[in-house]
This record gives structure tokens, C-alpha cells and sequence, in this order.
């Protein structure tokens, strides 16, 4: 009889072991966190060998203080997902992250998930570390109710338009034209000055990564600095435009991310149908048969050196994003384009953008949008561009050609 | 027999003291003497830290975005000093005149001292706003809107207002029991010489409360260079870093810049220059005070 309890607690301390367990921290968003829960349990069922430890990442002031924490405090995950290129970049000087290139069936993967185009503004010195998830183009919501009693059927397209329909539009201290700057946050340049300097020169980027130099004192840079200096000046925009100015219709445009059509649907579902969505808006001499490009807040994911289940967690991340089902799901619960090129040819995906037309806009700009800067120093870059460029041009410090000019100098001093 | 006695008793204090001891070993010293390890090294929070000598001694002095944080504290106390004391004193005489409901004030003064940093900064953020209540006020009463937050010059102020809101409880109970333990009989002697309330007020309330006023000073010189929520929630340190504030510098150069070393460093200075201040208020403005 000792012997068979023996054997019995030996058995289930063996198998009890046998299970691998992987760390998988998500971003702490419902909608995605509604999408992970349910993969998660369907690939413990088939996996039963494997038990996902899933939690969003811990509560902290951004999800980069929370991963930070946990690689100082030995804590890190085997993988997360919610990491920025820029932050993608310090993990991999810090010697974080694994080279997913180099596991098996990455190719196929990439070529699965129609990868091929997007991978390569994810590359860090010719190697892949992190695997897009979505890529959410930043495109302009209008609105088309108000536009309309304006005598604007459709949304303008060009600065000198947008100077047109404020001089129409605008009442001193109760309504403005759009909002122009985004926050005063580093990462509010993305959804600003970035996305209108991707816009106005075709996509080009804002710092050369073979020189390591910031290249937007051109034309384009300085044409959108004027666009910022002249609806400041006139009072067409401000700094402070109070809670949800465009649904309150205190403004009648704001760049958004596709994420922003949930919470509409929730918050504000009858003014959603009148919203248009539009790219941003460009120079007047922006040739009309051209693409307008724009800004892509893009999120990947990642497995950290420091796990002890690399391959499990590889196929993990595998079984996810090899079956495009998987991306319909995503799309369906979160509205944000997955990183993938065929979004509008796959028949997978019609449905959808059928039923959704303001999320098939954001899927049509996919192929435009462009990551930031896969720079160490992206922080301190986008800190110093706030302070030298946008702000010296909100509070009438500088003039557009100034203020570009000396936040160029002063950016170049930090990430040369 | 004495010394056993003696012995015994050391033991024993040594026993109750331990729990101090040991408490103050893991969450104090351990923490500071990890922190000037950090000060004199480089690390990025992997491996081990590499000495770096004084070098982010060294790179402080040339950081402007540090010396801006810095001065931006001394801007703050210029507003936060004057209003915070005027109030707490101005509380103080109110509550020790109050007949009934003492508690009941002082409590509800008190509650601004225990709220939530993140929720009043939000509150005032919205009150304070652009077209916020308070503007909207304004500007139906004088056709003018104040930039409450917007403005590089008003931006300090209006934060330094809402810190002022969170402390006059609090500075102001500390004043009110100095104000308490002031002798009538004081008083009642310079009546009978002739004082007026004024007279009064200059000549013996404020002297006597020097040892409250101190504590409150002391107390609002470290939080100055402490402060970090208020300006991080509402301005994010802008306009024009005009609201920058060291912790905020700190906390970026740590979570977000990867550098903890320097901000260690950092913590060093800011320590060094809030006790320093401390000890010139002390130097300047401190009394002797006896309370017969």
C-alpha cells in the first residue's frame, strides 16, 4: 500500500512538472485582452501540455516602466506583446530579445501572415526582433454633418482649404477649425507633426538611420511647421480644446487610430454616423494622383532571451498568427487593422469591411502608413521635438523656419 | 549585580530597538546605499553596474533640462511659500476663534491632505481648463479666458495653487496647535499695557509661533522638490518645461530613457540642495521660543 501512494504522489509530481508554463503579458485594453482570453484557453485545450500564464501588463505608468521593472527584478515574460519600435530598439541593445529570424519557420510565418512588405520597417540592423501585430494608419475624422451645413460636401484636402473653411467656421474661444497638436507627451508627435511630415513628403523619414541625423528641416518639415504656425496665429486651433471636442462639435477634425471607432461605438454612437474618415491633409502642391502617406502606430510582439521555453513560446506565437482566422477575430474585437497586406483582397476579410466601413478606410491605408524611427533614443528625440519645435510654435516664440531649424540642431546633438 | 542589571537592560532595548533596526536596514539603508552605488556607476538594469567614476556627477552639471527642473522649484516655493502660509496661518486663527465644529473644519480641511494626487489633479484639470467652468465664467463676466495651464508663466502658479489647496489643512492644524499653546496670560499682559490686536498679533502671536512656522517651512521646501504627481498629471511639465518638475526629470531618465544610474545621481543632488535650503531657512529664520 506505501509503495502504490508512493507511486502515486511520485506520478503526479512528475507530471506536475511536465507541464511547461509560458509568461504572456498582453496590452491592458479590453478589446484585446477579450481576444487574447479566448486564444489563449483555445491553445491551452489543445495544447494540454502547455499552461499560459496570460495577464495584461502589470498596472505601472506605461507599459515600458512595467517591462523595465520586470527585467531588473528578474520577472520578464517569455513573451509580450504591445512593444513600440522605439522600445523595441532599447530592448535589443540591452540584449533582450530573440532573434526571431532565426527560428524555424519564421519565413513561412511571415509569408503566411503576408508579412513580407510590413517585416522590413521592423528590421534592426538586417535582423527581425519583434513581430507586427496590427498597424493602425492615422487618418483624419471629420465631421460630415457639420461640414456639410457649411457647404463643404467633402472633407478639404489641402492646408489652404482647411485656412478656407476656418475663416467660415471658427468663433473665437468656442469653436476651432481641428486640432492640430496632440499633447504635450513624447509620444504625441506620432499623432502630430510626424503623421502631417509623413503626409507632406511622401513618407519620407524624419531621421536618416544611416546617418543618424534628423532630415525634416525640407521643404515638406518646413510647410507643415507653417501649417501648426498659421492655425495657431489665427486662433484656429489651441492648445486646449476641453473633452471630446469633436463629438461635442467644438472642432470638426482630429487624427485618430482605429481604436478610437470602439469607443465611439460605445460612447458616441450617433454622431459616429456622421464621421468621415479622410488621410491627413497635405500641402497645396501635393500632386492629386499620389498616395497620401501616413503615420503607423504599430505594435508587436516580442519573446525575451531570458525565457527558459523560447521554442514553446515560438509555437505559441505561431499557432496565433499562421491561421487568419485568427486576424478576422482580431479585427472583429479590437477594429484594428492586423499587420498584413492583403486585408482588402482576402475574402476573409469582406465581411467585415463591409459591415464596417469606417475600419475598411483604416485597412485601405495600411499599405501608407509608416512605423516611427527605429531609434535607441526615440524619448529623447520626440521630447526635445516638443519643446524646440511645437511648442516655440503654439505660444508664438518662434517662427516655422526657426523653431525647425533649432530643434534639427538640437536633435542631431542627441542621437548623433 | 549592577552590571548584570545593567547588561540586562541593554539587551532588552536592543530587543525592542531591533524591530526598528532591521526595518530600517531592508527599507532605508539597504535602498540608500544601493542608490549611491548607482550614482557612481553605469547600468542600464541588466547585469551588473559598471564604476563610471563621476560621471553622471559630471554630466549633471552640463544637463540643462535638469537645471531648468531645478530652478523651476525655486520658481514654485516664490508662490508656493507666501500663499500657503498666509492661508494655513488664516485657517488657524479661524479654527482657534471657532466656538463649535472644530473637528468637523478641521476634518474637512484635512480631506483635500488625504485625496487622491491622480483624482484632484484631474479635477482641477478640467476645472482649470481652456473652456473648463471657470473660464467659461470668466469670460462671460469680462469677455476674457485665463490660460490657466496653457500659459509658460501662469502654468507654475496655477499648479502652486492646487498644492496650496492639499496642504492649508494640513500646514494649518500644525499652525493651530502652536496658536494653542501660546499663554493667555501673554496676552492678557499686553492688554493691560495697551495692545492693540494688531500689536498683538505682530509682537506675540507670530514671534511665538516661530517653531510652527519653521516646521511648516521645513515641510514645504521638501515637498517642493518632491512634487511630481500635479504637474505630471496636468501639464506633463510643459508649457515650455515651465512646470518641469526633478522628480519628473528623474522618473523619465529612469522608465523611459533607460538610465537609472543617472537618475540616482540626480536624487543625490536634489537631496543635497532641499536639505541645504532647509538648513539656510533654518539658519535665517529660526528663534529660540519659550513658552512659560
Amino acid at each position: 500500500m506505501k509503495k502504490i501512494i508512493t507511486f502515486i504522489f511520485l506520478t503526479m509530481f512528475i507530471f506536475s512538472f511536465a507541464k511547461t508554463t509560458l509568461v504572456f503579458w498582453t496590452a491592458p485594453n479590453p478589446n484585446q485582452e477579450a481576444f487574447w482570453k479566448k486564444l489563449v484557453a483555445e491553445y491551452e485545450k489543445q495544447n494540454p501540455n502547455i499552461d499560459i500564464e496570460w495577464t495584461t501588463i502589470p498596472a505601472a505608468g506605461s507599459s515600458e516602466e512595467a517591462i523595465l521593472s520586470a527585467i531588473a527584478s528578474g520577472r520578464t515574460p517569455d513573451i509580450c506583446t504591445n512593444i513600440f519600435s522605439g522600445f523595441a530598439a532599447q530592448l535589443i541593445e540591452l540584449d533582450q530579445l530573440v532573434e526571431l529570424n532565426k527560428l524555424q519557420g519564421f519565413n513561412e510565418l511571415i509569408s503566411t501572415r503576408k508579412m513580407n512588405n510590413i517585416i522590413d520597417g521592423w528590421q534592426f540592423m538586417g535582423k527581425t526582433y519583434v513581430l507586427p501585430i496590427y498597424s493602425n494608419p492615422i487618418l483624419i475624422w471629420w465631421r460630415k454633418d457639420i461640414l456639410n451645413e457649411y457647404g463643404w460636401d467633402t472633407p478639404p484636402r489641402t492646408y489652404s482649404e482647411i485656412y478656407e473653411l476656418s475663416k467660415q467656421f471658427v468663433v473665437p474661444k468656442e469653436k476651432y477649425t481641428m486640432r492640430v497638436v496632440a499633447g504635450r507627451n513624447w509620444w504625441d508627435r506620432w499623432f502630430d507633426y510626424i503623421t502631417y511630415y509623413y503626409a507632406a513628403s511622401e513618407g519620407k523619414p524624419y531621421i536618416d538611420l544611416k546617418k543618424f541625423k534628423a532630415v525634416y528641416n525640407n521643404e515638406a518639415g518646413i510647410e507643415v511647421a507653417k501649417f501648426f504656425e498659421t492655425m495657431f496665429k489665427n486662433g484656429w486651433t489651441a492648445v486646449d480644446l476641453g473633452n471630446a471636442p469633436l463629438y461635442n462639435g467644438v472642432i470638426l477634425a482630429s487624427l485618430k487610430g482605429p481604436w478610437e471607432i470602439p469607443y465611439a461605438e460605445n460612447q458616441f454612437p450617433e454622431i459616429l454616423k456622421n464621421i468621415e474618415i479622410t488621410p491627413p491633409i497635405v500641402p497645396d502642391n501635393y500632386p492629386k494622383d499620389k498616395p497620401i502617406y501616413t503615420f503607423a502606430d504599430s505594435k508587436g510582439l516580442v519573446i525575451f532571451k531570458s525565457s527558459k521555453h523560447q521554442k514553446e513560446a515560438w509555437e505559441f506565437v505561431k499557432w496565433v498568427f499562421s491561421n487568419p482566422e485568427n486576424d478576422k477575430l482580431w479585427l472583429e474585437m479590437t477594429k484594428m487593422p492586423p499587420a498584413r497586406s492583403d486585408l482588402l483582397e482576402n475574402e476573409l476579410f469582406k465581411e467585415f469591411f463591409d459591415k464596417n466601413p469606417l475600419a475598411a478606410e483604416y485597412a485601405k491605408y495600411v499599405g501608407y502608413a509608416i512605423p516611427p524611427a527605429l531609434i535607441t533614443k526615440t524619448v529623447d528625440v520626440q521630447d526635445e521635438m516638443t519643446f524646440s519645435l511645437i511648442e516655440p510654435i503654439m505660444y508664438g516664440k518662434k517662427d516655422a523656419e526657426t523653431a525647425v531649424k533649432d530643434s534639427i540642431k538640437k536633435i542631431n546633438r542627441i542621437i548623433w | 549585580m549592577v552590571n548584570k542589571m545593567r547588561k540586562r537592560e541593554a539587551r532588552k532595548g536592543l530587543l525592542t530597538s531591533s524591530t526598528y533596526l532591521i526595518y530600517a536596514a531592508i527599507f532605508w539603508g539597504y535602498p540608500f546605499v544601493w542608490l549611491v552605488i548607482l550614482a557612481f556607476s553605469r547600468w542600464r538594469y541588466v547585469g551588473t553596474p559598471q564604476f563610471a567614476g563621476f560621471r553622471n556627477f559630471l554630466r549633471i552639471i552640463y544637463d540643462p533640462i535638469f537645471w531648468k527642473s531645478f530652478f523651476n522649484v525655486l520658481n514654485f516655493l516664490m508662490y508656493y511659500i507666501p500663499i500657503v502660509l498666509i492661508f494655513s496661518l488664516l485657517f488657524a486663527l479661524a479654527l482657534s476663534k471657532l466656538k463649535y465644529g472644530k473637528t468637523f473644519v478641521a476634518l474637512s480641511f484635512l480631506v483635500a491632505n488625504i485625496s487622491s494626487g491622480v483624482a484632484y489633479s484631474i479635477m482641477f484639470s478640467k476645472l482649470f481648463a481652456e473652456n473648463g467652468p471657470l473660464n467659461q465664467l470668466t469670460y462671460k463676466l469680462f469677455n476674457t479666458t485665463i490660460p490657466w495651464f496653457t500659459s509658460p508663466q501662469l502654468a507654475m502658479f496655477s499648479i502652486s495653487l492646487i498644492v496650496v489647496w492639499k496642504f492649508i489643512g494640513y500646514y494649518g492644524l500644525i499652525l493651530y496647535s502652536g496658536l494653542i499653546s501660546i499663554p493667555q496670560n501673554i496676552y492678557e499682559a499686553a492688554e493691560l499695557d495697551g495692545a492693540n490686536k494688531y500689536v498683538k498679533f505682530f509682537k506675540i502671536t507670530l514671534p511665538l509661533l516661530n517653531p510652527s512656522i519653521i516646521m511648516v517651512l521645513v515641510f514645504a521646501i521638501s515637498l517642493s522638490f518632491g512634487i511630481f504627481t500635479e504637474p505630471y498629471m496636468i501639464t506633463g511639465g510643459g508649457p515650455m518645461r515651465s512646470t518641469l518638475m526633478p522628480m519628473m526629470v528623474m522618473y523619465t531618465s529612469a522608465f523611459q530613457k533607460l538610465d537609472p544610474t543617472y537618475s540616482s545621481t540626480m536624487s543625490i543632488f536634489i537631496a543635497f540642495f532641499s536639505f541645504g535650503l532647509i538648513w539656510i531657512t533654518r539658519k535665517l529664520f529660526e528663534r529660540e521660543v519659550e513658552l512659560v
